[in-house]
């Protein structure tokens, strides 16, 4: 017995599945199909079936049941909660990007009208360089600086939104490294269930591409983190020790994450031996 | 393959995707679009009016847009959801490209969809292109063409090019014919074209 679109062939015989497109729909999300003795359809017995009179009529019926599988199919991808958050990070790099390279040109222009200043010198703050800046002469220079600082308002906003949104979705992975590391690092992956997929590994240099890269090609030194390098247990960490913090950190996130991505909810017995772990690993004592 | 004055063109409303036009003709242009590429570097490339073509990894419906223009239908298989989304948006205007989301790896998920084609054309970015390769032969009529676009770097970056291509084509070999590889340079970088033939199977 052969399972296609339009019914069950056995023997040049037809039967047919019948229905509207949505049964048909449905029915394709229940066949298995073993691929060693598969045969691929003809679609003349489509005919036989009874589904359809001719070659133009085949392909009309199939591509109306194929675009509307492929858009409920899509819709249900775009709507998986974690596709939003991805978009905000990439937008949160983006903004970041911008404002830095924009602040940069504003410094490098503010630099020409102030002579007693070194680029990049004598401010210990970038709200202490904007500030100065509002108050220059210059009302170009000054929209400049206003909009941006605009930009930074609107940086913080969407970062705290990414936060707490990533905490209520993936509250696992959040208690281990906070909301806006785990949204970032969802992002890198393509979603929760990628994220869950993924081997500790891979988690603890995602977003280090270019460094594991370029190790494999051969010489350079493996990299340690990547996203994760971000959370302050890894940065803070002694320097000796950062590696060893990483590692361990990583593969309880790939626990973590398969517990979001499974049950979306907090397990604490799991949290806090993860905990216990990544504390104990970030002890400054003799590497074992 | 229509070329007017040495520029690859398809015959087809045009607006697609922004595409240039020449006269009625939409230009397929080989610094988008790898099929193109090809036809340029290898003049036996051909689709005709009466071929059924799978592509696999159709992504936002450039290239299968301008195949659909030549042959009678197309099976687009993408599994990501914003490319897929621009693919159905091509259907609208194109009656004879059929869109099936799903994963190239897994083809069961699509085969009561997809019949015996003419030409398998197959352009995805994971480690395993060869083995969907072989996978899919079963969708290939004997003798059907196979176009495979072989992204080197998504396969190993610690080997090169040049050796996952030969090994790419020995593993292929026992399937299917080899007829040609060309690599899309300047076109493309690091990315060869094997063009080979279904060897019909002894198992009628």
């Amino acid at each position: 017995m052969h399972h296609y679109w339009f019914g069950d062939v056995e023997n040049a015989v037809c039967h047919p599945a019948g229905g509207e497109p949505a049964a048909l729909d449905e029915r394709l999300d229940h066949l298995t199909i073993g691929m060693r003795q598969f045969i691929p359809l003809n679609w003349e017995d489509a005919i036989t079936c009874g589904i359809v009179r001719n070659r133009q009529e085949y392909l009309t019926v199939l591509r109306q049941l194929c675009m509307q599988r492929a858009e409920r199919m899509m819709r249900a991808s775009l709507q998986e909660k974690d596709q939003e958050i991805i978009q905000m990070v990439r937008l949160l790099s983006e903004l970041d990007t911008t404002t830095n390279s924009l602040l940069e040109r504003v410094t490098d222009w503010y630099s020409l009208t102030d002579l007693g200043i070194t680029k990049g010198r004598g401010f210990r703050h970038e709200k202490e360089l904007i500030a100065r800046l509002k108050k220059h002469p210059d009302p170009g220079l000054r929209a400049c600086i206003e909009s941006i600082e605009t930009l930074l308002t609107v940086r913080t906003t969407i970062s705290r939104q990414i936060a707490v949104q990533a905490e209520a979705l993936f509250p696992n992975c959040s208690a281990l490294v906070g909301g806006l590391v785990v949204a970032r690092l969802v992002s890198r992956a393509g979603g929760l269930r990628e994220l869950a997929r993924m081997p500790g590994a891979t988690i603890q240099v995602l977003g280090a591409e270019a460094a594991l890269f370029s190790h494999l090609r051969g010489g350079t030194p493996p990299p340690k983190h990547g996203i994760i390098f971000q959370h302050k247990r890894v940065h803070s960490a002694a320097k000796r020790v950062r590696g060893r913090v990483a590692r361990v950190l990583a593969s309880q996130l790939a626990i973590a994450a398969r517990l979001d991505a499974g049950r979306g909810e907090v397990v604490p017995a799991f949290l806090e031996k993860a905990q216990t772990k990544i504390n104990r690993a970030g002890e400054d004592r003799a590497l074992d | 393959m229509l070329w007017i004055d040495g520029v690859l063109v398809s015959p087809g409303k045009g607006g697609v995707y922004g595409e240039r036009m020449l006269g009625e003709f939409r230009i397929w242009d080989p610094r988008r679009s790898k099929c193109a590429a090809l036809a340029r570097h290898d003049p036996t490339i051909d689709f005709l009016p009466d071929q059924r073509v799978l592509y696999l990894g159709a992504a936002h419906g450039t290239t299968v847009s301008h195949i659909a223009d030549y042959v009678e239908v197309v099976y687009a298989v993408e599994i990501a959801a914003h490319p897929m989304r621009n693919l159905l948006r091509v259907c609208q205007e194109r009656p004879n490209i059929i869109p099936i989301m799903a994963d190239a790896r897994n083809p069961s998920s699509y085969a009561p969809l997809v019949e015996a084609v003419d030409i398998l054309y197959q352009d995805v970015a994971t480690p395993s292109q060869v083995d969907i390769a072989l996978d899919h032969r079963v969708f290939l009529k004997d003798e059907g063409i196979l176009i495979l676009m072989l992204k080197t770097p998504c396969m190993d970056s610690r080997r090169s090019p040049e050796d996952l291509c030969s090994e790419a084509i020995s593993l292929l070999q026992p399937t299917y014919r080899i007829l040609n590889t060309v690599w899309l340079e300047p076109y493309h970088r690091d990315h060869a074209a094997i063009v080979a033939q279904a060897v019909p199977s002894p198992f009628p």
